[in-house]
């Protein structure tokens, strides 16, 4: 590795427990501009930055996952330790800022401690401050200072508020820095749940020193400060620190936890949560997709005939407009997501059901990339992170793709509407909402039949654990939700939009060449019937519709043809493309938004399976090409992320395999089971 | 002595021991659950499991089997 000797960049590195505030500074001193990388070899990720330019230091600060001490449970967090002490790329760091909410400042103290007892150059950077407010407590900076023998100050990440102190102290600690002074990870060695009681004793003893009570009216701290500081050491620590938890949690947390009443709050949360998902982003879905269909039709219109104004318009405009058709669900999602979390819902959400997940090898903690899945499987994979019990993980990243994405939906509304008889468009609803409760049916029995084989996906046995941290109900901070929803979609159009862009640069190949010019009988045809007539053939003959015709002995069983083959192949770049390929395939002549569905569905049930005179689109054959969308695994960037995720390729091998062959078992068992009981 | 597990809701005892020989007893340690400490049980919700304590004033969810390592008087 190649690290830059000359004149080494600072490096600041933020360490903290889980929810203690430490990405919300993290992402004020990068000022969200940032790159989120894997440790070499690893899936542990972490994010690295410059620091603000404005901020005048030339530093680099880099944001490690949050851990509640050095001991470490898992490899993962075994790699996150270790990269403290030392980072693989970028070294020692020269000073830490450790984030300690200081409304939990006794169980937060234990990683400072720690940190502190390895060597670390450290500044403790109070967080949450409101909350302890609130409980009417403060805390004596001057006596923490002295009592962990390092730099502690209060910031507010979410407004700003005492970052210029921050920044100022590492300024100072990095022109003061003593470089002989240098961690020890020989230290991890001797940590032990004794030690840890023993630390545990220390805290207790400062916090007993620092906390002090204050007026509700919030007047006359500074007395109780000087008071409290004159105290230090003359007063032994008797008195025990009151400990008092947010009346206001309490009391909606005896409707939202309630037994019974909870799971009804929960119910409606998610109902809730689903019903914005789709419905507020239906129409902004359409006008994305309307603006790109228009700038693909500019395109062509701008460039010509031939393959290269054709490769601009079909190829790379439509492939950036498959991957950005689904922003507005995701932003949608992501905003939804960080409101639950900011008020702290979402940690309680996972607790309601980490019994019944627990029961099919899942933790309640899957419940979050589950909900994600809903929109998009690739930012739910990105989710399961917080899952700290490998199997558990991967088990979770396996049944993900069952989640019925919203790739999936112009799929199934295509395919219902053909099923629908005239005038009973309100069945669609109905049946819109059974696949989806079919699909999360299926996720549960599927995960539950994997869990009896769980040995063979993952070998690593793990403690299976939940332990969560119900953060206080707090007043959700929207400018910083928007934020946080613009850095996640950011990280999401990353990490999905090359692959689904180059998939549909190959599959616009595939499907443009060998570009014959077709022979066709044009009398009685206007100019765009001519040139739709045109691409349908030449997609028939294209290397697409070669593979389509070696798939064709596949297809046969399940009653349909190599046209819906190449479609289904096509799918693989995205889902939702099935339904573009259909209509090139199927030479809809029509440039009506309105009427191309209906064009669709009229030569669609015109379509015969070659000369048979048998028809290629029936209730049975439309209703096992439902059951395969549910199933199968069409999506290449999934695979492709869940690669990643894994670190191999045995999980998304798996998946694919398990996936492809359960979609077509349950088409073929679909299609000839209603066949046999009569329906066409 | 019970186990954190047989708290009653809104009991409140003091932790005197913690069960070293299971596997997530040094995670409850490190998140505080450490002997002296009182605990409340705060939330018993549907299936009863996970639980939720209060300790060192926050509130912890844990699941039915790891609060049995904690020994409560």
């Amino acid at each position: 590795m190649n690290v830059q000797t000359t004149e080494k960049i600072p490096l600041i590195t933020l360490v903290g427990p889980p929810n203690s505030g430490k990405t919300t500074l993290f992402n004020y001193l990068s000022g969200k501009n940032f790159k989120t990388v894997n440790y070499p070899g690893a899936t542990v990720e972490y994010s690295i930055s410059g620091l603000q330019k404005k901020f005048n230091i030339k530093a680099n600060v880099i944001d490690s996952p949050g851990i509640v001490s050095l001991n470490a449970h898992s490899p993962d967090e075994k790699i996150s330790v270790d990269a403290l002490f030392n980072h693989p790329l970028y070294g020692q760091p020269d000073v830490l800022v450790v984030t300690v909410d200081s409304s939990q400042l006794s169980r937060h103290l234990l990683l400072v401690k720690q940190l502190k007892n390895a060597g670390f150059n450290i500044i403790v950077a109070l967080t949450m401050n409101d909350l302890l407010r609130k409980k009417h407590q403060e805390i004596s900076l001057s006596k923490l200072r002295i009592l962990l023998d390092c730099e502690v100050l209060q910031i507010d990440g979410r407004t700003g508020d005492g970052i210029n102190v921050l920044l100022n102290k590492i300024s100072e600690s990095l022109n003061n820095r003593n470089s002989s002074i240098k961690p020890n990870a020989e230290i991890l060695k001797s940590f032990n749940n004794q030690s840890l009681l023993e630390l545990y004793k220390e805290i207790e003893l400062i916090e007993n020193d620092v906390i002090y009570e204050i007026n509700s009216n919030g007047n006359g701290f500074n007395l109780e400060t000087a008071n409290a500081e004159l105290n230090i050491l003359s007063q032994p620590a008797e008195k025990k620190t009151k400990y008092t938890l947010d009346s206001t949690t309490l009391k909606i947390d005896k409707y939202l936890l309630h037994p019974k009443f909870g799971a009804l709050f929960f119910f409606l949360i998610m109902s809730a949560t689903f019903a914005s998902i789709f419905w507020l982003a239906d129409p902004l879905m359409g006008m994305v997709d309307d603006f790109f269909a228009f700038l693909s039709a500019e395109a062509a219109l701008l460039l010509g005939d031939g393959w290269f104004s054709d490769f601009v318009a079909n190829g790379i405009i439509s492939g950036t407009g498959s991957v950005l058709v689904f922003l507005p669900q995701i932003i949608i999602l992501f905003l939804i997501l960080g409101l639950l979390e900011d008020t702290g819902y979402l940690a309680r959400g996972a607790m309601i059901v980490d019994k019944p997940l627990s029961k099919i090898g899942l933790n309640g903690k899957s419940f979050v990339p589950m909900l994600s899945g809903f929109a998009c499987a690739i930012p739910a994979i990105l989710a399961t992170r917080t899952i700290p019990n490998k199997r558990e993980r991967f088990l979770t990243i396996f049944i993900l793709p069952l989640m019925s994405c919203s790739a999936r939906l112009p799929v199934y509304a295509l395919l219902i509407a053909f099923l629908l008889p005239a005038g009973k468009s309100w069945l669609g609803g109905i049946i819109l909402a059974s696949i989806y409760i079919f699909s999360v049916s299926s996720s549960i029995i599927v995960a539950g039949i994997l869990n009896k084989f769980k040995d063979k996906i993952v070998k690593e046995e793990d403690n299976s654990s939940f332990i969560i941290e119900l953060p206080a109900y707090r007043r959700p901070k929207l400018k910083f939700i928007f934020i946080n929803s613009y850095i996640n979609v950011k990280a999401y159009l990353q990490k999905a939009g090359p692959v689904i862009i180059g998939f549909s640069i190959v599959l616009w190949f595939l499907t443009y060449f060998p570009n014959t010019d077709p022979q066709i009988d044009t009398t009685g045809l206007t100019e765009t019937e001519i040139m739709h007539v045109k691409e349908a053939e030449r997609i028939s003959q294209s290397y697409a519709a070669d593979l389509g015709k070696i798939i064709q002995p596949v297809m046969t069983p399940l009653g349909m043809d190599w046209r819906v083959g190449v479609s289904l192949i096509a799918a693989f770049a995205a889902r939702e493309v099935f339904v573009s390929s259909l209509a090139l395939i199927f030479k809809v002549t029509d440039d009506n938004e309105e009427t191309i569905q209906q064009s669709m569905l009229q030569s669609m049930r015109q379509a015969e399976i070659g000369d048979t005179g048998q028809k290629l689109f029936t209730t049975s054959t439309i209703i096992g090409l439902i059951v395969f969308f549910i199933f199968a695994l069409q999506c290449l960037s999934t695979v492709a992320v869940s690669r990643k995720e894994t670190g191999g390729w045995r999980i998304p091998i798996l998946q694919v395999i398990v996936f492809t062959s359960l979609a077509y078992f349950f088409t073929f068992i679909t299609v000839n089971g209603l066949r046999a009981l009569g329906v066409s | 002595m019970k186990k954190a597990s047989e708290l009653q809701y809104g009991e409140k005892l003091t932790i005197s021991e913690i069960d070293f020989s299971h596997p997530s007893s040094q995670r409850i340690l490190e998140i505080g659950f450490t002997p002296g400490q009182e605990i409340e049980l705060i939330v018993k919700p549907l299936f009863n499991d996970p639980l939720a304590f209060s300790v060192r004033g926050s509130i912890i969810a844990i699941r039915k089997d790891e609060a049995d390592c904690i020994k409560v008087s």
